[in-house]
């Protein structure tokens, strides 16, 4: 590795290291200096979570070698107000709730640094423009965007400082702006995330994965990998000492692959290497024999007879089958006056959290075999982690540390055992950091679904009966997939009350990306077939869409499709809400298209487009172009 | 991960083609390394150890800009966000801010380089199309032992396929050179997924002068990206309006006819659709940007 004197100033302060040039300035601030408020949520200048000044002007520091650096005035989020304090825009991002899980907070308040300074007056689509190079997937930007705003207005004058305070909040806190309990260690950087903690003497870990998506492992040979200068351990399957194997529900999942892989990316072995890029180059030293096998990419290829069995346990590859069963259907669809057929399919959806899954694992003085990370589920990973390594569960501990965004993708322990085992096989600190892409390649998914559907209905709109058939892709393990199809089933035909139905849903394994946990847990997958037919039947009945929910929906007194008496239901409220919200045009949804009256107008979004700043400023300010 | 076992920043362009001239096999230029960095990533190159890097951003020689009458010389380290904080940029290359303004975001436009984007050769690069319309012309220089020797290419010719160019060996991109358009209106129209940070599935750079009336193109510059290997300058586009009165119909004709310049190889039927709308969104706010340029002089 090369390395060079670089001389430059951090925040005010002079510095001057040692340090390979070639490395991102990302990480000669992280891992150099321990500045880790500056994230890194893609590493390919995708995401914003990486912002820096670099002589006043604000860059993703995960695309600069450091040797550019050189000589250069450097701030970071760190660098914005004394330590302890805040600048008038981290005020605002408190002020506004503008932090959820908070992984892009520093690098969103870095942005609304570079607005007001460059623009001060920036009107609010030329802010949305300037924080383009910025993602956030928690807080839906709303916050984000008044919070720079509201500081835009305190810079300017336009709003007294006073502003920023807190709101009094008398009896009650509904309907106030409560500013979090976090939200200062986030809009400062100061909150350490799994993968922004060190330990001395710390290992790093990588991941070797599978090319294939089904293939026998016939050999793993790692004696290369392990002869290697800087490498402390390999990984195998071989390293689980207790009895292998997790998941949500079924515990069908090794640590790492045992015998066969069963999708693309799947851990087949790890290193623990003295850094990132000796484990990485281990990597490449460790030779994996398969043979490959036939696989299944469609869940309905899953359920032909003769299909390839992906688990032993499962010859059928059925993960979960969910029935339910209410009234009777045959007699529900002799009463319709209509009946409605129809498929739908919903597609793989990545959760793209900005934080990348990470975590640190180490065994503690009292043989405590401990692991901090962004988990979901930490008491379950606890119980399950006590079998795979053996140990009384006393001995197992498991921190969570800072979520920086989950949306039930970090429910499944896809690595943590992986951190355990290094760490009991080296009593070293041992760290690994995903890389956006290994997240996406790893990860569970939301289930790609595809829902078969009958609906029997009345001329005035009565739904008679619904048959109601959803097959979902649960992917090579079944981690969240029985727990999502019953929510599938119990939500399948909606917030209406439904005398005759027949509901079944499954989750089939296959070759592909495990799917798992994701936001509404299979609701919006049936959620889509289900209004999407009901629309279809108004358009069919001629009936206001509204209108034909309102006579199906349940009310206080209903049964549910489970059979449960409601006390009460809200589905009325709901409906009014939104029908005076799009200040809806009564009347059947037959295709009016431009002659609608209640098309564009406020609340609605104008077409996309860029360059708000080449406007004219109000104060006449001559601007470029 | 990129990886270098060495790593030079050279001040003056001398000392970087010495060192490119004795370059080992597999060294790279860098210039804003936002296309070698994500290069070297899962899915694409995966890890990459390269022998030696020239970061090329202190080089002295590259830095800057000068006009020579009708035509304007960026050195090589012009990067894009320059088209939208200097205003004399602005004004002599109308298309540039309007392009640049779509280009990644406002932090990878502080690195970015323009030169960077012409070598880089991507189809859809959005830098390739408004410097066709510019007449754009690199200068590329290498090192003769004990001399610089440097030659001139029109970008038109340098870009021959996706990442392939003339660039030859021990060379480098010294400057661009484009024509100065003072006076035309200028648009530049973009589709992909989102606003920003977004690859072009098609884009298209245009430019309009308009005659002392006001009434009639006087000059026409049009050139497409994303819809094929190589961007490509319309010129029996912008012969059959060029003289020709400024006509919503006209210019929908002539418009519908760029649908068969879609030459890409996913998703012609969309491109297709969309490519004869943008050229004439594009020509329409062109030359209504002309004519209040116009009201303004
Ligand atoms: C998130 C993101 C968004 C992006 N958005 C866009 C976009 O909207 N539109 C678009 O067109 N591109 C986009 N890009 C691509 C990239 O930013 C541009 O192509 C950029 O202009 C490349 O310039 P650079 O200076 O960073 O080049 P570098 O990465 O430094 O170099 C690119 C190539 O050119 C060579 N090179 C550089 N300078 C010279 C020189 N002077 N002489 C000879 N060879 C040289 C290098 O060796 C390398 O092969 C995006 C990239 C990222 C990461
Ligand atoms: S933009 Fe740098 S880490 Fe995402
Ligand atoms: S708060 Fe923005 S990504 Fe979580």
């Amino acid at each position: 590795m090369p390395d060079m004197k670089l001389e430059l100033q951090v925040n005010g302060r002079k510095v001057t290291r040692r340090a390979d040039p070639g490395q991102r300035l990302l990480d000669f601030l992280r891992d150099e200096l321990n500045l880790t408020g500056t994230k890194e949520g893609c590493g390919a200048g995708e995401c914003g979570t990486c912002s820096v000044f670099v002589d006043g002007k604000l860059v993703k520091s995960c695309l600069m070698p450091a040797a550019k650096a050189q000589g250069a005035d450097i701030q970071t989020v760190e660098g914005l107000a004394r330590p302890g304090d805040l600048d008038v825009i981290q005020k605002a991002f408190h002020k506004t709730g503008a932090s959820q899980c908070g992984y892009c907070i520093p690098g969103m308040v870095m942005a609304a640094t570079s607005i007001l300074r460059e623009a001060p007056e920036a009107s609010l689509d030329e802010i949305k423009e300037r924080m383009g190079g910025n993602i956030c997937r928690c807080t839906g930007y709303s916050k984000i965007i008044e919070a720079v705003a509201l500081a835009r207005d305190v810079v300017t004058g336009r709003a007294s400082p006073a502003a920023l305070d807190p709101e009094t909040v008398g009896d009650s806190f509904i309907g106030h702006n409560v500013r979090r309990l976090d939200a200062p260690s986030k809009v400062t950087g100061r909150l350490k995330y799994a993968g922004d903690m060190v330990m001395p003497d710390m290992l790093h870990m990588a991941v070797l994965r599978s090319p294939h998506a089904h293939a026998e492992i016939l050999s793993i040979d790692t004696s290369e990998a392990e002869a290697m200068d800087g490498v402390a351990c390999v990984i195998t399957a071989d390293d689980v000492p207790g009895k292998d194997g997790f998941g949500v529900f079924v515990h069908d999942q090794p640590i790492m692959a045992r015998g066969k892989v069963r999708h693309v990316g799947e851990a087949v072995a790890a290193v623990a290497a003295e850094d990132v890029a000796t484990a990485r180059r281990a990597l490449k030293k460790i030779k994996v024999e398969y043979r490959e096998l036939p696989g299944l990419y469609d869940p309905e290829d899953a359920l032909q007879p003769g299909a390839p069995v992906i688990h032993d346990y499962a010859p059928d590859n059925v993960v979960k089958h969910i029935p339910i069963r209410k009234g009777d259907i045959e007699a529900g669809f002799a009463a319709a006056d209509l009946i409605l057929e129809d498929e739908f399919t919903t597609q793989q959806v990545e959760h793209a959290y900005l934080e990348p899954e990470a975590g640190l694992a180490y065994v503690d003085a009292d043989d405590v075999v401990t692991v901090i990370s962004p988990s979901q589920n930490i008491t379950h990973h606890r119980h399950m982690l006590s079998e795979i390594i053996a140990r009384p569960i006393n001995k197992v501990r498991f921190i969570m540390s800072p979520v920086g965004g989950g949306f039930g993708g970090k429910e499944d322990m896809i690595y943590q055992g992986m951190l355990a085992l290094a760490a009991m096989k080296t009593y070293r600190p041992v760290r690994l950091v995903f890389t956006r892409e290994e997240s996406i390649i790893a990860s569970a998914k939301r289930h790609p679904s595809r829902v078969k559907y009958r609906m029997g209905l009345t001329k005035e709109g009565r739904i008679t009966a619904i048959k109601f058939d959803m097959l979902s892709d649960g992917g090579a393990y079944g981690m969240s997939s029985e727990g999502v199809m019953r929510k599938a089933a119990i939500l399948s035909c909606g917030p209406y009350e439904v005398e005759n139905l027949q509901v079944d849903t499954t989750a089939v394994y296959t070759n592909n990306t495990p799917s798992g946990a994701f936001r509404t847990f299979g609701g919006m997958q049936a959620q889509f077939a289900t209004e999407s037919m009901i629309d279809i039947a108004a358009e069919r009945l001629g009936l206001d869409p509204f209108e034909i929910r309102r006579r199906n929906m349940m009310r206080a007194g209903s049964l549910t499709h489970t059979q449960q008496k409601l006390d009460s239901a809200s589905i009325g409220r709901v409906l009014a809400a939104a029908e005076a919200a799009s200040r809806w045009e009564p009347g059947a949804p037959r295709m009016r298209g431009p002659e609608r009256g209640d098309l564009g107008g406020p609340g609605t979004r104008a077409p996309c487009t860029l360059g708000a700043r080449f406007e004219a400023s109000k104060d006449g300010k001559e601007r470029v172009a | 991960m990129l990886t270098f076992d060495r790593y030079e920043m050279p001040a003056t362009l001398p000392e970087a083609l010495a060192l490119w001239a004795d370059a080992p096999a597999g060294a790279r230029l860098v210039a804003g390394a936002t296309d070698i960095l994500p290069w070297a990533r899962e899915g694409r190159a995966g890890d990459v150890d390269l022998p030696l890097g020239i970061d090329l951003s202190r080089v002295a020689e590259l830095q800057g800009y000068e006009r020579h009458g009708g035509r304007v010389r960026l050195g090589a380290n012009v990067v894009w966000q320059d088209f939208l904080d200097t205003p004399e940029l602005a004004r002599w290359l109308p298309v540039m801010p309007y392009c640049a303004v779509w280009f990644a975001d406002d932090q990878i436009r502080q690195q970015a380089t323009l030169a960077g984007n012409l070598v880089n050769a991507s189809p859809a690069a959005d830098g390739t199309p408004p410097v066709l319309a510019l007449n754009g012309e690199l200068e590329l220089c290498r090192w003769a032992g004990d001399h610089i020797l440097c030659r001139t290419m029109r970008v038109e010719d340098f870009v021959t396929g996706p990442g392939a160019t003339r660039l030859a060996p021990g060379e480098l991109v010294n400057s661009v050179t484009l024509d100065c358009a003072d006076g035309y209106g200028a648009s530049f129209q973009k589709v992909g997924q989102r606003r920003s940070l977004v690859i072009s599935v098609a884009c298209v750079a245009a430019l309009v002068k308009l005659d002392e009336t006001g009434t009639r193109f006087a000059d026409v510059r049009l050139a497409l990206g994303g819809v094929g290997p190589v961007p490509e300058r319309l010129r029996d586009i912008e012969d059959r309006l060029k003289g020709e009165p400024v006509d919503a119909r006209l210019i929908a004709d002539a418009a519908a006819a760029t649908a068969a310049r879609v030459a890409s190889r996913s998703r012609i039927e969309y491109r297709r659709r969309v490519v004869p709308g943008f050229v004439r969104a594009a020509l329409e706010e062109a030359a209504d940007r002309a004519r209040k340029e116009a009201a303004h002089a």
